[in-house]
């Protein structure tokens, strides 16, 4: 079965209470430190955003299929895969950013979670992007079609990226690799 | 036209003639290094349905996050994570007080010039101190070089620091990368590969590179590499025993950004709660109460660390309502510091010693924060909650800086401590 390559969901759009950007969003605000014990994925999706001021109770109103946008270097700081997988427990759909951190990236993609950059996102203007907006997004040419009218670009899908999303996961990919 | 260090090294490992920025590769990784998540990644390994890691000698582990263990579920851990070594035949398994991977790694001989080393850390970039191309990688990743052997990598686009001019007195690699991450910012080398050079850089130390390239992961980092040389040579001998080919940037390679910083006037620099890149000259905080100094961890529990701060301490004693928490980073540094007389003069001073390990940097053991408390701290992150409570706050800074502030109780400027 090939998993779909334009994917539609809600957007949880990361701003502060001014409505400007949270840039940097470290992996210890998208899940903190004490709850690194945690090794059950399905439990740890009630913590997801629990520690980024202002998005304490994200976890409680995502539904599967939402996706999220946040700024520059999302998912900077540590290599904890849980801040990825507490994103995958709650069944989001996609995380659209600026930019993220280099191994929270790699995580993503190796999780089978797709993971969308968008170079120029910060720089369009303030309010473009509202939570519960709807978002299209195609992994395959890297466009983005927002509330059906507004279309921008962000980067593709690089051939392994989409070879393990197709695949599921890094696991999965390595058997067919095997196969 | 010349290639930079990431693309030679990428390019000789991948058996390409050359490779370009943003180019994916397949390549077989010399070292693997995880350390108390290899009770999870030994999970997700066994989940792949291969029973035997590709090859024991890549898998490099240490036992350095909480040490000894602070519960059950983390003594569970390790457990499950020693038997995994022995049922896999891993020889160079660290366990409980050996100290940080970081330190340990190289230490045991695990990081030479040329060599491409991953690790399940965000700061594994540290090993790029010695010559080598060392990225980290998440836990899933981990296990899947356990079982492959092999990792895929994009190319990075590479960017040159080129660092002139003498460090003053009392100013250190420390406020060195402080000031350069307070310039380029939390994501100023995303995805990047970042190449140290300069008379400023060849005239560190070991202990002082392994600083740089160690934050440099606060940047945003892939990896961060310093061209081999004669300190580098003297320090890995005895250690790395087998040959090895060192891989050198072209001079005329291509970079995405060149920026050059002269280290002369440089001040104590201090990155202030709650990003790494939130980075002050000392002057600008001075006087700020402190509760708790911790001088330690992979980025500043080195011999030459403790010496600096020794020196500012011997004889003396901590302010009375500061504790001044030392973790050498390594077995070998505590016994070196020991013989130095350092470990007694820091203890005498009022210090408390703790075993090598991570200690309290990432909060979960062994000096967490109370709310309203402020730590300064050697370490190389001050994310809100990161050493316990949220309400509390966090300064980094040097060795010699953290020495300086225990002694007065405030934040101080090392050049001005007697």
């Amino acid at each position: 079965m090939r998993r779909p390559t334009k994917i539609i969901g809600q957007l949880w759009v990361l701003l502060d209470s001014e409505g400007q950007w949270i840039d940097d969003i470290d992996t210890d605000m998208i899940f903190h430190n004490r709850y690194l014990h945690i090794t059950d994925i399905d439990a740890m999706g009630q913590y997801a955003l629990d520690n980024l001021k202002g998005w304490e109770t994200f976890a409680q109103q995502a539904k599967p299929g939402d996706m999220i946008m946040a700024g520059k270097n999302f998912g900077a700081g540590s290599s904890r895969q849980q801040a990825v997988d507490c994103f995958r427990a709650l069944g989001i759909g996609a995380l659209v950013a600026e930019s993220f951190g280099a191994i929270y990236k790699r995580n993503a993609i190796n999780s089978g979670l797709p993971i969308v950059v968008v170079p120029e996102l910060t720089k369009m203007p303030p309010g473009t992007f509202n939570t519960g907006d709807a978002l299209m997004i195609d992994l395959v040419t890297g466009e983005l079609l927002l509330n059906g009218e507004l279309t921008f670009r962000g980067e593709p899908f690089s051939r392994v990226q989409m070879d393990i999303y197709q695949a599921g996961n890094l696991f999965e990919y390595g058997r067919q690799l095997e196969q | 036209m010349g290639y930079t260090f990431a693309e030679k090294i990428l390019a000789r490992r991948a058996g390409l003639a050359h490779v370009a920025p943003g180019q994916i590769v397949t390549v077989k990784p010399d070292r693997l290094l995880t350390h108390d998540n290899t009770a999870d990644i030994s999970r997700k390994f066994r989940k792949i349905g291969v029973d035997r890691v590709s090859d024991p000698q890549m898998n490099v582990i240490v036992l350095d996050h909480v040490v000894p263990a602070a519960d059950e579920t983390y003594a569970t851990n390790h457990k499950v994570i020693r038997e995994f070594v022995v049922e896999q035949g891993i020889p160079a398994f660290y366990d409980v007080g050996e100290g940080i991977c970081h330190q340990v790694l190289p230490e045991k001989g695990h990081a030479w010039p040329g060599a491409v080393i991953v690790g399940s850390d965000s700061h594994t970039p540290t090993h790029g101190a010695f010559g080598a191309f060392a990225a980290g990688i998440g836990r899933t990743e981990a296990a899947a070089v356990m079982a492959t052997g092999t990792i895929w990598l994009r190319v990075p686009e590479s960017i040159k620091i080129v660092l002139t001019g003498a460090l003053p007195p009392r100013v250190s690699a420390k406020d060195v990368i402080l000031h350069i991450i307070g310039r380029l910012k939390a994501d100023g080398a995303t995805y990047c590969s970042v190449e140290f050079m300069g008379e400023a850089i060849a005239a560190l130390s070991m202990s002082g590179r392994m600083t740089l390239t160690n934050m440099s992961a606060e940047m945003g980092a892939k990896n961060a590499v310093v061209a081999p040389d004669a300190i580098t040579r003297a320090w890995l001998e005895r250690r790395v025993t087998h040959p090895y080919e060192e891989v050198h940037a072209d001079p005329d390679a291509h970079y995405a950004r060149v920026l050059e910083f002269d280290v002369s006037d440089l001040a104590p620099q201090i990155a202030k709660p709650h990003t790494v890149d939130n980075v002050v000259p000392i002057t600008e905080v001075i006087g700020v109460r402190i509760d708790q100094a911790l001088l330690g961890t992979c980025t500043n529990g080195r011999l030459e660390d403790l010496r600096a701060a020794a020196g500012l301490l011997r004889g003396k004693h901590i302010a009375p309502n500061v504790r001044l928490l030392v973790l050498p980073a390594s077995r070998e540094v505590l016994l070196a510091a020991i013989s130095e007389g350092i470990v007694a003069d820091l203890v005498t001073a009022g210090a408390t010693l703790l075993n090598p390990g991570c200690g309290p940097c990432l909060g979960a053991h062994q000096g967490c924060m109370a709310p309203a408390e402020v730590t300064i701290s050697t370490a190389n992150r001050n994310f809100k909650g990161r050493m316990g409570s949220k309400n509390a706050f966090i300064y980094l800074g040097s060795p010699a800086t953290v020495a300086a502030s225990a002694l007065a109780g405030v934040i101080t400027d090392p050049r001005e401590a007697a």
